[in-house]
C-alpha cells in the first residue's frame, strides 16, 4: 500500500474512492460519476465487491423494526396492476369467503378462462347467450342457455354425479356484485331456472354463472358455503 | 437472522421465476430488517416506510440480478435497502462543493494482488475495525450503518471537515489493508 510513484498514488486513490463510494460518503454528482467508472473498469468493480462483502458484515448491526402495516398491499398494487380484462373477477374472486372454501376443496376454478369474456361489450340485439361452466379438479360440467322471450337460463349436466347429503346450487354474479342463488339445480336432469328480477334486468355477456356444493336445500346462507365446482362466463355467439 | 439463508435464496430465485407467493413470503421474512435498514438511515418513519415499499419494488424488478457468489441473501437484499436509502439521502443533500474529490486517472493498471474474495473472510472486518482507533471506527460504522455524510460526521466528532475527511481516507486505506492481508 505504501507502493511508491504516481501509479501507486492513483491506485491509493482509487481505491479510497471505491471504499468512499462503498460507505456511501460521495454527494450525487461524484456517487454517479464514480458508479459509472466502476462499471467500466473491472478492477474497481472488485474492489467494490470486496469492499461490500467485507462491510456487509456489519448487516447484523441493524435492528429488526416490524414494517408498518399496508406496505406490502401497496407494493403488490403497483407491481401487479390489475388488467382491464381480469379487474372485475379478480375483484370478485378475491372478495368471496367461498374462494378460500374452494381452495379448501383443493379444486382450482380456472378464473383466466371465466375471465376472459368479462370485458365490457356493447349490448346485445339478440338473445344468444350461453355459457359452459367447469371447473379443474371437478367433474361437474354444465351448459347454459339464456332464454331472453321466457326470462328463463335452461341449463343441461353433461357430467357430474349427485353428492350425498348435498345439493348442487346456481348463482349468478354480476360484476363485482355478491352472488345471487338461482335456486337448487339437479345433475341428472335437464332444467329451466327461473331467473330472479335482479338476475335478469343485469344478465348479459360477462355475466358469470357458478355451481356450488351446498348442504341439502340449498345454502342456509344466502351466499355461497361450499366449493364451486363449476363457473362459467356467459358469452355471445 | 433468524431465517436459514437458503431459504431466503431460494425465495429470492422463486421471485425471479415470477412467483408472487414466494415474494410475500419473502417480504414476510425480511421486510423487519430491511424497515430497520431504511429506518435508521433515513431516521423518519413516514420516509422509511415510503423507502421500504421502493426496495421491495426493486427487489421484485431485479431478483434475477441477484447471483449467490459470496453474498449473502439477506446481504443483498440489505444493499439493495441500504443503497435506496442512501440514493434518497444523497437527493436531498447539497452538493458539498468544498470537497474536492474530482480526479483525473490516466490509467489503470491490473492489480496482480487483488484476489478473489471468499465469503468466509467477511468476518475479518471486525478484527480490522478494532485495528483502527476508536474514533474512526466510529466513523466508518456510522457512514455505514446510519448513512452519515462527511459534514454529519465531522459535526459529530467535533473536527473540522476536511480533517475528518483526511482522517478517513487515511483510515479506509488502513482498513483495505487489513482487510485483505
Amino acid at each position: 500500500m505504501s507502493t511508491e510513484g504516481e501509479q501507486g498514488g492513483r491506485d491509493e486513490e482509487d481505491r479510497v474512492l471505491v471504499a468512499e463510494f462503498a460507505l456511501g460518503l460521495l454527494d450525487a454528482a461524484e456517487h454517479e460519476r464514480v458508479g459509472r467508472r466502476i462499471a467500466a473498469e473491472p478492477l474497481l468493480a472488485r474492489e467494490l465487491t470486496l469492499w461490500r462483502l467485507r462491510l456487509s458484515s456489519l448487516d447484523r448491526e441493524f435492528a429488526e423494526t416490524p414494517a408498518p402495516a399496508g406496505v406490502l398491499d401497496r407494493v403488490e398494487a403497483r407491481l401487479f396492476p390489475p388488467s382491464a380484462a381480469t379487474a372485475a373477477p379478480a375483484g370478485f374472486w378475491n372478495s368471496l369467503r367461498f374462494w378460500r372454501g374452494l381452495a379448501a376443496a383443493g379444486l382450482a376454478v380456472a378464473v383466466i378462462a371465466v375471465g376472459v369474456d368479462l370485458v365490457p361489450r356493447p349490448p346485445l340485439t339478440g338473445p344468444e347467450l350461453v355459457a359452459a361452466l367447469e371447473a379443474q379438479g371437478s367433474d361437474v360440467k354444465l351448459i347454459a342457455f339464456y332464454d331472453k322471450t321466457a326470462g328463463t337460463i335452461r341449463i343441461a349436466a353433461l357430467s357430474g354425479d349427485a353428492v350425498p347429503n348435498k345439493d348442487f346450487e346456481l348463482w349468478a354474479i354480476e360484476g363485482k356484485n355478491a352472488p345471487v342463488s338461482m335456486g337448487v339445480i339437479a345433475l341428472n336432469a335437464k332444467a329451466n331456472v327461473n331467473m330472479p328480477a335482479t338476475v335478469k334486468q343485469g344478465f348479459g355477456a360477462g355475466t358469470v354463472l357458478a355451481v356450488s356444493l351446498e348442504p341439502k336445500g340449498g345454502s342456509p346462507t344466502g351466499a355461497p358455503t361450499g366449493p364451486i365446482v363449476a363457473a362459467g362466463a356467459a358469452t355471445a355467439i | 437472522m433468524p431465517q436459514s439463508t437458503a431459504d431466503i435464496a431460494d425465495l429470492i430465485a422463486r421471485t425471479a421465476l415470477r412467483d408472487r407467493a414466494a415474494f410475500r413470503d419473502l417480504y414476510q421474512r425480511t421486510s423487519a430488517k430491511l424497515f430497520g435498514v431504511t429506518l435508521r438511515i433515513l431516521r423518519d418513519r413516514a420516509e422509511a416506510e415510503e423507502a421500504l415499499q421502493e426496495v421491495y419494488v426493486k427487489i421484485w424488478q431485479r431478483a434475477d440480478r441477484y447471483a449467490a457468489g459470496g453474498y449473502s441473501p439477506i446481504s443483498w437484499l440489505v444493499a439493495v435497502a441500504r443503497n435506496h436509502a442512501l440514493d434518497v439521502l444523497r437527493a436531498r443533500r447539497p452538493v458539498a462543493e468544498d470537497i474536492d474529490v474530482a480526479m483525473e486517472i490516466a490509467d489503470l493498471s491490473p492489480d496482480p494482488e487483488e484476489a478473489a474474495v471468499g465469503a468466509g473472510e467477511r468476518a475479518r472486518i471486525d478484527a480490522c475495525l478494532g485495528e483502527l482507533e476508536g474514533d474512526k471506527a466510529e466513523a466508518v460504522r456510522g457512514a455505514y450503518l446510519d448513512g452519515f455524510s462527511y459534514d454529519e460526521l465531522a459535526a459529530r466528532h467535533n473536527v473540522p471537515l476536511n480533517t475528518m475527511r483526511t482522517w478517513l481516507r487515511r483510515s479506509l486505506l488502513k482498513l483495505r489493508e487489513c482487510l485483505s492481508a
